[in-house]
Parts: structure tokens; sequence; C-alpha cells
């Protein structure tokens, strides 16, 4: 089951701040909900793990994320995902593309483009819900990684797998066109 | 034939079922109905992989959590010599995997707990290693050298199963090098699911103390079951009792043995308390026995006039990791052979190539008799691609190369011997239906305005019915089957059969057999079915063999009792045997009708007051083998307008009729066809088992496997010719599968035609809208 995700998003901070960060592997997976970096095999290597609960299903997949291109004049980075599930409920790989650039109006635009690599119980589920997943992850990412720029508080959410029944609930309204919720910690019924 | 009273019920009354009284106040009794005292639950851990080098399976957490009474690994069942179980194919297939994983969702450990919750908790907790293996999805790279092998176990290091051919290739090859048209069309017939409401599942109950192990299953055949238990589980047969309840439909998804029928079987022999199993939804759709997946290839050489002279047939045979496809041992292609269809031709020549995919195992028949669905469809599909390349009619091209009804018993070129059939007056029945003509000259001026309506005929002959003996097993048991009656001696009656309804009726038309040859109400007899202590042996339900097969069995063993019943009539009347007249209900004196006695106090007198020197009672077992297949036939007709703006087809119209030789119960056979177009209907537009190139099912939901509702189906319109079956006992010829077989090929047909001035020849099922559109957007036509 292979997706694509694009996202856009914009940050109020200068370019070099924003590079600094997104080019930096430990700090960006502070803002991936459920994700951790665990060591750093060498320079360019580093071994982590993400929880990732949809409904029912929790996958905790262990794995190495790998810096494969990192251009610091062009301010473009490329990073390889790659993990199983402890468990053995399937696995996940990751291409990640990663540019900023300054827009006119003084901001600064991040481009991501994912492609994943989803096998096992996560996949059965359909390439709609892994998209509506990805983006409402991809959601909370932005929002962490703005914060964590601008000096705010670390969400505490974050580091933690999100909500799983909130996440699906939510992926489901998104998939038959109902409203996103944002915030994925409020259960469904208590909204 | 007789025509017995609408009292009596007999061959032709439409009276109502028996079993719907239960079914319809919710009092059915199914196989997860049936709870035993202390009884625990099993729950299966799945590969999440389509390939994978299974590591290590490590199940200590999970035994850890309270309520788990044990965890069962393929390794376990390797110390017992059971890790892996022979499929109906002569393959095997394995019950828990053991070195590796080939197919997503295959079954990798059992967990047994004392609730369902915990169990399918504890199955969280079990922990499997994977190393991830290179995955075969296409079946058309199997043989490619750079292809992973998947059986490691098997001697041949080859993905190729197996090759089938029959027919004259030389000649047929001949011909065609001088045929003056050909025409050739590449279809898949697409992995899909027979979905039976009812999940499989079991209820494994050994008990310590009388070393009786009872087996309650969703068993199409309990006792080919039973004796395959005691084969490879070397269980002493007497020992073990199959006990099939009511079953919520089969379409030949009940017919294989599954891992979790053994797993549950093996933790009861283990702990002597019963353990229940039943699937999951996604696990019936993802793991059992799918059905189709024929990549096939046809054929058709012919003169410029349309005169048929030749078919050429090609198929690549997708059959998953385990060759545990349903078939008779002597057809690894089953009756795929019946591809000549209705049509006279000189020559024909058929191969099928079987492989093995990182799919799941299968190849049932869904309400099919062994791949006689392909078949049907590819000829009819072949016979439409024909028609537009000679740009003659569909109608005109089928009439000309029919089998003539004078030409019965036909052989056909590729080994068949039709009964009987009328080809031409079935058609001409179902042309009754419409207006042909003006729907032609509709169609011709829709297509100026830009809109699209298509007609579509499909004219099949199915085959079904095996045996006979001779020729037909399954697992090496010959295919004939069974009925016992016996008569009460107040003229009621039990009859028990070899066979297992899921969904069919046969508590009411096997009955009404009985009404018909003994002249005994058919609400007066018991049918019962599915408990392997009491039936008569029989290798059950598939294929539609209930009525040829078995329902030619219940006629013989009721006449056996009438030929007695005739001797103690003759003694009660003091007439001479000879001097009797037979109608159905009771026998006279010829010349003095009043001097009569009624079956029914002929069985009271079987009790008490029988000829001395004659055995009391009466009842009779007839082990039926019969000595061909019949070949029940129709045409089906659909009219169809597509939406150029969103390429969604309606059915304006279907027409069905059809020819299942004499009919035991009208109603029965209509709920038959409507339940069997409906399927159809599904197959056509909505129904796909796919997967992604990583191997992970895509049609693992009823999200993505839809099913058809009411809001899809549109009016069936049915009729009938009747055409008796010469060998059969009563000429009845089978109609369950008929219009899952012969509809798909109408519904393409129809779809198709309303886009073949755009040159469009072929449309592999399912067509769903997006297919469609995209079709017409590629020529330029979508709204």
């Amino acid at each position: 089951m292979a997706v694509k995700i694009e996202k856009t998003f914009q940050v109020q901070e200068p370019i070099e701040k924003v590079w600094a960060f997104l080019s930096d592997p430990r700090k960006v997976v502070v803002c991936v909900p459920g994700a951790s970096i665990t060591e750093q095999v060498d320079e360019k290597t580093y071994k982590g793990a993400i929880s990732v609960k949809v409904g029912p299903s929790v996958s905790d997949f262990k794995g190495e994320i790998q810096i494969v291109r990192k251009d610091d004049a062009a301010h473009e980075i490329e990073l390889l995902g790659k993990g199983q599930d402890t468990r053995g409920k399937g696995s996940a790989s990751m291409r990640m593309t990663g540019t900023v650039r300054t827009l006119e109006n003084g901001a600064t635009e991040v481009v991501s483009v994912a492609e994943m690599n989803v096998v096992g119980i996560l996949a059965q589920m359909g390439g709609r819900m892994i998209q509506e997943v990805s983006n409402i992850m991809f959601e909370k990412f932005s929002n962490s990684f703005r914060q964590q720029l601008q000096g705010g508080p670390v969400d505490p959410n974050a580091a933690k797998p999100i909500s799983g029944l909130g996440l699906a609930f939510s992926a489901i309204k998104a998939t038959f066109g109902g409203e996103t919720k944002d915030d994925p910690s409020k259960e469904p019924g208590k909204s | 034939m007789f025509k017995t009273t609408p009292e009596v019920g007999g061959m032709g009354h439409s009276i109502k079922r028996k079993e719907d009284g239960r079914f319809l106040q919710g009092k059915g009794n199914y196989v997860d109905d049936v709870n035993l005292p202390g009884m625990v639950y099993g729950h299966m851990v799945r590969s999440p992989f389509a390939h994978a080098r299974l590591k290590s399976v490590n199940t200590e957490k999970a035994k850890a959590l309270p309520g788990v009474l044990a965890v069962i690994t393929g390794e376990d069942l390797a110390k017992a010599g059971l890790a892996w179980m022979p499929t109906l194919s002569g393959d095997k297939q394995m019950v828990l995997a053991t070195g590796k994983v080939l197919f997503q969702a295959q079954e990798v450990a059992f967990v047994v707990a004392e609730d369902r919750y915990i169990a399918a908790d504890a199955a969280e907790l079990v922990e499997v290693e994977y190393e991830e293996l290179p995955v075969l999805v296409d079946p058309k790279k199997a043989t490619d050298p750079g292809s992973p092998i998947l059986r490691e176990d098997r001697e041949e290091k080859t993905n190729h199963i197996f090759h089938w051919e029959v027919g004259d290739r030389a000649s047929t090859d001949k011909n065609f090098s001088t045929a003056p048209v050909t025409a050739r069309v590449d279809a898949l017939f697409q992995r899909c699911h027979p979905a039976p409401l009812e999940t499989c599942g079991c209820v494994a109950d050994f008990n310590k103390a009388t070393g009786k192990l009872n087996i309650y299953l969703t068993s199409q055949a309990p006792h080919v079951h039973r004796t395959l238990f005691a084969l490879v589980g070397g269980i002493p047969e007497q020992n073990i009792r199959v006990i099939s309840p009511d079953i919520g439909g089969g379409f030949g998804n009940k017919v294989p043995i599954y891992p979790g029928y053994v797993c549950a079987v093996v933790a009861s022999l283990t702990t002597g308390i019963p353990v229940k199993w039943i699937e999951t939804r996604s696990e019936n759709l993802m793991s059992t026995g799918f059905a189709r997946d024929y990549h096939m290839t046809a054929e058709l050489a012919a003169e410029k006039d349309g005169t048929m002279r030749a078919l050429r047939v090609k198929t690549l045979a997708d059959h998953g990791a385990f060759n545990a496809t349903a078939q008779p041992t002597k057809f690894p292609a089953g009756l795929f052979s019946i591809c000549t269809g209705n049509y006279v031709l000189q020559d024909a020549f058929c191969e099928v190539d079987g492989v093995y995919t990182n799919k799941a195992p299968g190849g049932v028949a869904y309400r099919c008799s062994f791949r006689v669905t392909e078949a049907a469809y590819l000829i009819e599909r072949a016979v439409d691609v024909l028609a537009q390349e000679l740009k003659m009619d569909p109608i005109e091209l089928r009439r000309k190369n029919f089998i003539g009804k004078d030409q019965f018993p036909y052989q056909s070129k590729l080994g068949w011997s039709y009964d009987s059939g009328d080809y031409h007056a079935n058609l001409d029945k179902a042309l009754e239906f419409i207006d042909y003509k003006a729907l032609r000259k509709e169609q011709e001026e829709k297509r100026k305005k830009g809109e699209f309506m298509g007609i579509g005929i499909s004219t099949f002959v199915e085959i079904v019915g095996a045996g006979p003996s001779h020729t037909f097993d399954i697992a090496g048991i010959k295919m004939f089957d069974s009925a016992e009656l016996r008569i009460h001696p107040t003229g009621k009656g039990i009859l028990r059969m070899g066979t297992k309804s899921q969904g069919q009726g046969h508590e009411t038309t096997y009955a009404q057999i009985v009404a018909q040859e003994l002249g005994i109400p058919a609400s007066d007899i018991t049918v019962e079915e599915g408990d392997t202590d009491t039936a008569p042996y029989g290798l059950g339900t598939y294929a539609s063999r209930s009525t040829p097969v078995s329902g030619a069995a219940t006629a013989m063993a009721a006449r056996k009792i009438r030929e007695k019943a005739r001797k103690i009539a003759a003694y009660l009347l003091e007439a001479s045997e000879e001097d009797l007249e037979w109608e159905p209900g009771k026998f006279w004196v010829k010349g003095s009708p009043s001097k009569s006695k009624t079956i029914q106090e002929i069985a009271f007198a079987a009790y008490t007051n029988h000829p001395q020197g004659m055995e009391a009672g009466l009842e009779a077992v007839n082990y039926y083998d019969p000595p061909n297949l019949t070949f029940p036939f129709g045409t089906y007709i659909a009219v169809v307008d597509i939406d150029k703006g969103t390429g969604a087809v309606k059915i304006r119209k279907f027409v069905a009729v059809d020819d299942c030789g004499n009919i035991i119960n009208p109603m029965i056979v209509e709920g038959q066809i409507h339940g069997g177009l409906t399927e159809g209907l599904a197959i056509a537009f909505m129904q796909l088992i796919d997967y992604d190139e990583s191997g992970n099912v895509q049609g693992g939901t009823f999200m993505d496997y839809l099913l058809p509702t009411a809001v899809e189906t549109p009016n069936w319109e049915t009729g009938k010719t009747v055409t008796p079956s010469p060998h059969h006992p009563f000429g009845a010829k089978g109609i369950g599968e008929s219009p899952n077989v012969g509809s798909p090929a109408a519904f393409v047909n129809a779809v198709v035609d309303a886009l073949s001035h755009l040159g469009v020849k072929h449309i592999d099922m399912p067509m769903t809208p997006a297919k469609i559109w995209q079709v017409m957007k590629e020529k330029g036509v979508a709204g």
C-alpha cells in the first residue's frame, strides 16, 4: 500500500532558524505524534520508534531513520525511515523530502513530500484511511513544529500516540466528508 | 408424471418452505448458537505479511494474561505432525505457519482463552518476528526466472503447479490456420469471494471419558470432513461425529477444511474442554476459499457467414499460496472444459496452467460447478467479440451455431456428452420478453444523441451433478450420494440425506420428491441432514449436485418402498401384485377401484399385519451413482443504460429464461434464480479481492468488498422452458448455480454492446463506474 502525501505550511520565522530545526532529526521527531529517537548510530543514522493507534489497533514501529541527502545550500533534506511493528503486525517505510524557502511576505514555507509504504494491518484499512490518518498526524506535526520554533511550550501530547478512538473517528469523518476534529484528545460523543 | 394434489405437494407445487418458520422467527440454530458447558474460545494470530521468514514467535506475554489457557504455534503442531494438512487438490497447506508465511492473514498461532475478548486481547500480545521476503503478486510473473520460489517445502523448485489440457491441439491449430475469420478475447475472471452471511466456524468437543469427538462445523460436506479428520488426525472414525447445524450460506466457501477447525480440534483434544472458534468477517474474506482468478484467452475461428469452426482456450489460474481448490481429483481445472458452450464446433482445444502466488489459497466453486462460471463467461464473451468481428447480430450468430435439439445426446469436442437441450426454443422464449428490433432502433437513435444503451445476451449451458463415480472423486471418495427413507407406522416418515442445505430449501424439496413418489404429503416427511451419526454417507452439497444426485437417491429409495408396499397391498387386498394399479398415495385392484389401500394403511400394516416371511418395517436406503452429469441451460438478456457523466450502469431490464428440466418447487426455483442473478450482478459490477504490490489485501472488509443490496438489484423477470434430463429418475437437472453462471456474461456483453460502436471490445469485471468512465474518457465520450 503506497501512499504519497504532499504538504505545505508556513512559519513566521527566518529560513535559517527553520532549516536548522528541520535538518536535525532529533528536533523534528519531538513534533511527530508518538515518535521518539532512541539512539544515534552515526552522523546520518538514528534508531527510533513510533506508535500509531488506529481504532483498536496499536502499531509500535521500531526502526531506523537515515539522512540520505542533506543540502544546506538548497535547504533540502531527504530522509529514509524503515520500521517493523514490534509485535509483528506489519511494517512501514517512508521516504520524505523536506524543503524550505523564503516567501515574499518574509515567512518561511516548508514543503514536505512523503512516500509511505505500509504493509500489514494498517494497510488493510485501505488507502483512504492511511491518507486521512496521515493528514491528521501531519496537522499535529505542523502545529507542534510552529510551537517549537517559536519557543512555545511543547504539546504534552505530542510524544504520545494520539488517542486511538479519536484518530479513527476523525479519519472516518474526514473520509466521509465530515468536519475533521482538530483535537484528537476528545472522544467521540464528548465533542 | 402424475400430478399430485396441493395437499400432497409433490412435484410442481410451490409449497412454502418448511424451514422458513424457524429462520423468519430467528429460531435457526447455527454453529455460533452452540454453547456447551465450560466452553472456551479460540482466536487466530495472523500474518501481516504476504511473504516473510518467521524468525520467532514469542507467546510468553499472551500466556501470562489471566484467562488464557494455551497458545498453540506451528512448532507445537509440528511436534504432533500436524503443522501441515492435505488440501482437497492433492497439495498440502500449513495449519499454523512454520518456517515462513506465504500470504497476508495466514494463520500463525492459535490462542485459547476463557472468553472471546480475552482470546482476542491475548492474540495482540503474541510477539512474532518476521523477515520480509520479496512478494509475488502477479501470476503472470510466477514462472519468471527472477521471481521468488514460494514453496520451499516442495521438491519441484517452481511456482508452477500443473498443466492440464484437453482436446486436439494439432487439429485445432490447423483449423485456425485456414479459417477466414478469427476473434480473440483476453478476459480476467477476477478473484472474488463467496462471502456467505455466516462466516466459518466450529465447536470442537472432545470427551476424554468416552473418547468421542463431536465437531459442530460450518460444513457443506460433513461426511467427507469426518473421514478427513479420521485419516489426518488418526482418530477412529466411529468416535468422530460431525454436526452441521443450520448453515447461513455456503456457495462453496464451506467445502474446504480450514486451519481454524484443526486448531480448535487440537485444543479440545488436548484440554478435554469444548473449544469454539468463529471467524470474523475480515478473516473470512482474507483467508478462506476465494473463487475464480482465471486469466483467460479464447479464440474462435469461423467462416465468413458466421459458421463456427474451432475454439482455442489458454488460461492461467492463480491458486494462491497453496493449491486448495475444491475440484474432483482428475480435473485440476474442474469442469472448465464445458467452455465449448452451446455450439457445434469442428475442433476445440483448452489448456490451463496453475501457479502459486502470495495470496490466500482457495479456488472454490462460488455458486458454480467447478469452474463452469469461468467457462460460460469466456465462451459467451468470445461469441460476442466474434459477432463484432463479423458485424453480425449476436443473437443470429448464436442461433446459427446452436446444437440442434435433435443432436442430443451431443458429444462435445472436449469430452462431454450433453444429456438434452433445446437451445433455440429457450432463446425464442426469452426474446418474447423484449422487442428486440425496437431496442436496436432505440439504441441507434440514442447513439446519434450521444447516449449509451446496450443489449447483452448470454446463452449458456452448465454441467452439474457430479459423479458419475467412475470419473469423479474428491480426495479419493467417489462422488455418489445417498438417501435413507423410513416410513413410520402412521404413514409419516423421516428422510435422511448425505447432503447439507445451506439455504437451498432441502427440507421442502426432498419431501416433495417423496410426496411425488409415494403420495405421502410433503408436510408429513421430516428431512434431516448434517449429522454424520444418523445420516447415510454422502459427498455433500455443492456444484448443484443435490437434486441431480441426492434427489435421484430419494426417488430411488421411495421406489424401493413402493415395491415393498405393493407386496403388502397385494396381501391386504388378497390380489396378485400384477393386478394392482398405482397412483400417488394408493394401490387399487384393476377393474375395481373401490378395492384399494392407501400408503398410510399399508405403512401401518408393515408394522402390525405384514405377510409372514416378509421383513417388518417400511424403509429403504439408496446410494445413487448418476450415469452422467446433467446440463441445465438458459438465455439471459440484459438491457442497460450508461450515464456518461458518472459511468454508472442502470439495468433497465433483465430477462432470465432457465431450463432446469422438470421442476420440484417453482417458487424455490425462482428464489434460487433471483439470488444467483443478484450475486452475478455483484460480481459483474462490484466485487474484487484485490492485492497491492506488497500483497496487502484490498478487499478485506465490506467497505471494499461490496455486497449487493435491494438498492442495486433490478427487477428480475423470469421464464422457463422444460427439457427433462433423460437419465435422471424424474427428469430434473439442478438450478442453484445457473443464474450465477450465466449472468456475468449478459452484464458485460450489455455494457460492451453500449460502447461497441466506439471500438470497445472488452471490459474486465468488476465494471465499476470509475472503470467505465475511464473507458469512455479514452474514447472521448465521457461527460
